[in-house]
């Protein structure tokens, strides 16, 4: 049964026109509406089309035979795409496939979808300027999209996809483009961001496990994992070949366990520092000891 | 062992105020990154070694050698390039051929071509791929591919313009290995990177580039040390120092988490 307060997925499998083989699975998931959900796994284990069936563009744009069912809250993207689309915005892997192309500035292609969803010219200019200065791109308002560099066109990808305050968030790769400082300051704003569904799929697993509410593990196209980021990371196989977070190989190494399951180790710096402060509380007065 | 002596070297783009200026360079070791942020010089100085671009002023000289008198056939045999975007490097119809191509410019023997080809595939794990068309490869399998057709030439020097970017975890691994590898055999291998995680697991020599100068040369141990030159030079240090930092309040030198384990086990 559907229950509008969920992200549920039941016995998902797709396979690409044309082809033989199955991409996806029977993939059953499900995670909280209004959550992060942080999608890993190695290429080709079928993140990216499980983001098109999310998005809706598969069944409704690509072709295939897909199966199974997917229910965001109490919309389905592969059921009512356009009710969906009005609540959706995505990030795709190539961010300048993205572009309308029909714009002359950045200002302009932020606005262009708020312009489709009839919200009036005051407004706009508002919003336009809002969201531009939350994605550090208010010095490139007056340029050219197409001058930007990959990072700074990522981020406008973005700055499009949220600027029309969609209730569920995309992102496929989004921050592949972007320096370190840039990938820094995109996921502490996503950190922030309140109200929405958001899908992610990354390599960065560092940053993942620290904003990420639940992750899902692909591995050749099946959910080999779900949970919260510790359960996932602390099950880990070793044949998905999936890095770790440094917060967590540091914990292995010194043995610091979680306080509430010694069975299980830290992922996030939070957790590390709610670690050190039961029974590792001394460490840092050991830590300058051994060193002086 | 190779070396590279940069003299007084400058280079400027015709249409941007940026300008490369290298006084003095030599670079030794047989394993070495280029950090720096974007429009730091780092590319520009991969195209100046390649050839790619002429200096306005100043030399290159590799093993005593002006690279700008070396025959083309002799670049080639001298120094390799892995660009950022394997698709920029990618053009012909089979990933067997793509590897060939430079070889068939070397006129080998067809025998020796097709072994050398079957080993640097083999190398990167792509022999299962190799009547694919490049494009239809992933990126880590495009960026591999590359990878392989600088293998099949097996040059003195190789260049990596950002290696780990769009890998995944098991690719990372294995360019990092291969990377090593070739260090080990006395190529030189020279990387630039703006991963300092990654650099600091891997690397004992780097050098920082800042507005077109080079602005620090020693070990990332060193560098990491110097908070007020990587904060100027616009660079990270690696997680493990920043959880360190955050948890313990502990602004120490980490490179990695094992290095953390060691330099508190209390020996």
């Amino acid at each position: 049964m559907a229950n509008n307060q969920q992200v549920s997925l039941t016995h998902l499998s797709f396979t690409y026109r044309h082809d033989h083989d199955a991409v996806l699975h029977d993939i059953t998931a499900s995670a909280p509406l209004n959550s992060i959900v942080g999608i890993i796994g190695n290429y080709n284990a079928g993140k990216t089309t499980l983001c098109r069936i999310l998005a809706g563009i598969i069944p409704n744009m690509m072709a295939g035979n897909l199966q199974g069912d997917v229910q965001i809250g109490a919309l389905s993207p592969t059921q009512n795409w356009s009710d969906f689309n009005q609540q959706t915005g995505f990030v795709l892997q190539d961010p300048s496939s993205q572009l309308s192309g029909l714009a002359d500035t950045v200002a302009d292609e932020i606005a262009f979808d708020l312009l489709n969803h009839g919200v009036d010219e005051a407004a706009i200019q508002q919003r336009v300027v809002d969201v531009a200065a939350q994605l550090q791109l208010t010095a490139q308002l007056g340029q050219s999209p197409v001058s930007l560099s990959g990072g700074q066109l990522q981020r406008l990808a973005i700055t499009t996809a949220i600027v029309t305050r969609p209730t569920i968030l995309l992102l496929d790769d989004p921050t592949s483009e972007m320096d370190p400082q840039g990938r820094e300051a995109f996921f502490t704003w996503l950190k922030t961001i309140k109200d929405a569904t958001i899908f992610i799929v990354s390599n960065e697993i560092d940053d993942l496990c620290e904003i990420a509410d639940r992750l899902w593990v692909l591995d050749n196209g099946e959910l080999v994992s779900q949970g919260t980021p510790a359960e996932v990371i602390n099950s880990l196989n070793s044949d998905w070949q999936i890095g770790t977070p440094k917060v967590y190989q540091l914990a292995r190494l010194m043995d610091w366990t979680m306080p509430d399951d010694n069975n299980q180790f830290p992922v996030t710096v939070d957790q590390l520092r709610r670690c050190a402060d039961d029974d590792h509380s001394n460490q840092s007065s050991q830590v300058s000891i051994s060193h002086q | 062992m190779t070396t590279i002596q940069i003299n007084h070297l400058k280079y400027q783009y015709p249409t941007s105020d940026f300008k490369l200026s290298i006084d003095q360079l030599s670079i030794n070791e047989n394993l070495v990154a280029f950090a720096g942020q974007n429009g730091a010089g780092k590319s520009t100085l991969f195209k100046l070694l390649t050839g790619l671009v002429r200096p306005q002023a100043g030399e290159i000289i590799i093993n005593h050698q002006g690279l700008a008198i070396l025959s083309p056939e002799d670049r080639l045999k001298t120094i390799g390039i892995v660009f950022q975007d394997p698709s920029s490097q990618l053009f012909n119809a089979t990933v067997e051929k793509e590897v060939a191509w430079s070889l068939l410019q070397t006129g080998l023997d067809a025998s020796v071509i097709a072994d050398t080809v079957d080993k640097a595939l083999a190398t990167v794990g792509l022999t299962d791929l190799k009547d694919k068309n490049p494009f239809d490869l992933s990126l880590p399998e495009k960026k591999l591919l590359a990878i392989a057709t600088v293998l099949a030439i097996n040059p003195q020097i190789y260049l990596f313009d950002e290696p780990m970017i769009s890998l995944d975890w098991p690719s990372r691994q294995l360019v990092t290995r291969i990377m090593k590898q070739l260090a080990k055999e006395k190529h030189q291998v020279i990387a630039i990177t703006h991963d300092m995680d990654w650099l600091a697991a891997n690397f004992s020599k780097m050098y920082v580039l800042s507005d077109g100068q080079v602005k620090f040369e020693g070990t990332p141990e060193t560098f990491f040390g110097l908070p007020a030159l990587s904060a100027k030079t616009g660079l990270l240090t690696p997680r493990i120092m920043q959880i360190a930092k955050e948890v313990f309040g502990d602004s120490r030198v980490y490179l990695t988490p094992e290095d953390y384990m060691k330099k508190h086990s209390g020996n």
